[in-house]
């Protein structure tokens, strides 16, 4: 688990430096999400993923059924360069 | 962070006949800044309000107090967005095979919390039969 090991590092420097009450209010926030019900509504293993057609960093389009055309598909949904 | 790590995996993912794909609500600009900071050798798709998040039940509303903590950070959300709806997709890996099923999925609430890529790779080799 190299990845989760770099990421709790970061986590931890982050929150030694950060006002208090911000990582408060992001901690409640986690807690909040997971206690949402959210987690029993995603989509699951055995589901049909939902078809997409979305534009690359250049504008060219990208449908999920032509890529599965393919091969498989490795999907990765994340939260921006910030 | 963790797409570092996906980029060392897109090699795996591609030997076993697999195309990787990262999706995020930030603007093509912001993706391409991405790309070519990082050197990423996958596509990163841009996904203008959360839709797709959405259709796989990933996505969620920021807290208010949450948004003024972003914003004391300098991540103004709706600038890198290019919407004001303050929405973000829950972290998420999908393996999708070739009938278009998902046999992999590592979603989590909490956002530092990430799968390892061998995890994914494992998942993988598994649905390649191999």
């Amino acid at each position: 688990m190299e990845l989760q090991k770099k990421l709790n590092g970061l986590k931890k420097g982050f929150e030694a430096q950060a006002p208090k009450e911000a990582v408060e209010i992001m901690h409640r926030a986690t807690d909040d999400l997971r206690d949402s019900g959210i987690l029993e509504q995603t989509v699951k293993v055995g589901d049909r993923a939902p078809d997409f057609s979305l534009t690359n960093a250049d504008g060219q389009e990208f449908r999920l059924q032509e890529l599965l055309s393919e091969g498989p598909v490795v999907l990765s949904f994340y939260r921006g360069k910030w | 962070m963790e797409l570092d790590a996906l980029k060392k995996a897109t090699e795996e993912f591609k030997a076993l006949g697999a195309t990787f794909i990262a999706i995020s609500p930030q603007l093509q600009s912001f993706n391409r800044e991405f790309r070519e900071e990082k050197k990423l050798t996958f596509e990163i798709l841009s996904d203008p309000g959360n839709e797709v998040a959405q259709r796989y039940g990933i996505k969620y509303k920021l807290p208010e107090d949450l948004r003024e903590v972003y914003l004391q950070f300098n991540i103004d959300l709706p600038k890198y967005n290019g919407d004001d709806s303050w929405t973000l997709p829950l972290p998420a890996r999908l393996v999708i095979d070739q009938e278009g099923i998902i046999r992999y999925a590592a979603i989590n609430a909490d956002y530092t919390v990430r799968p390892d890529p061998e995890e994914t790779i494992a998942a993988l080799k598994n649905i390649m039969g191999q």
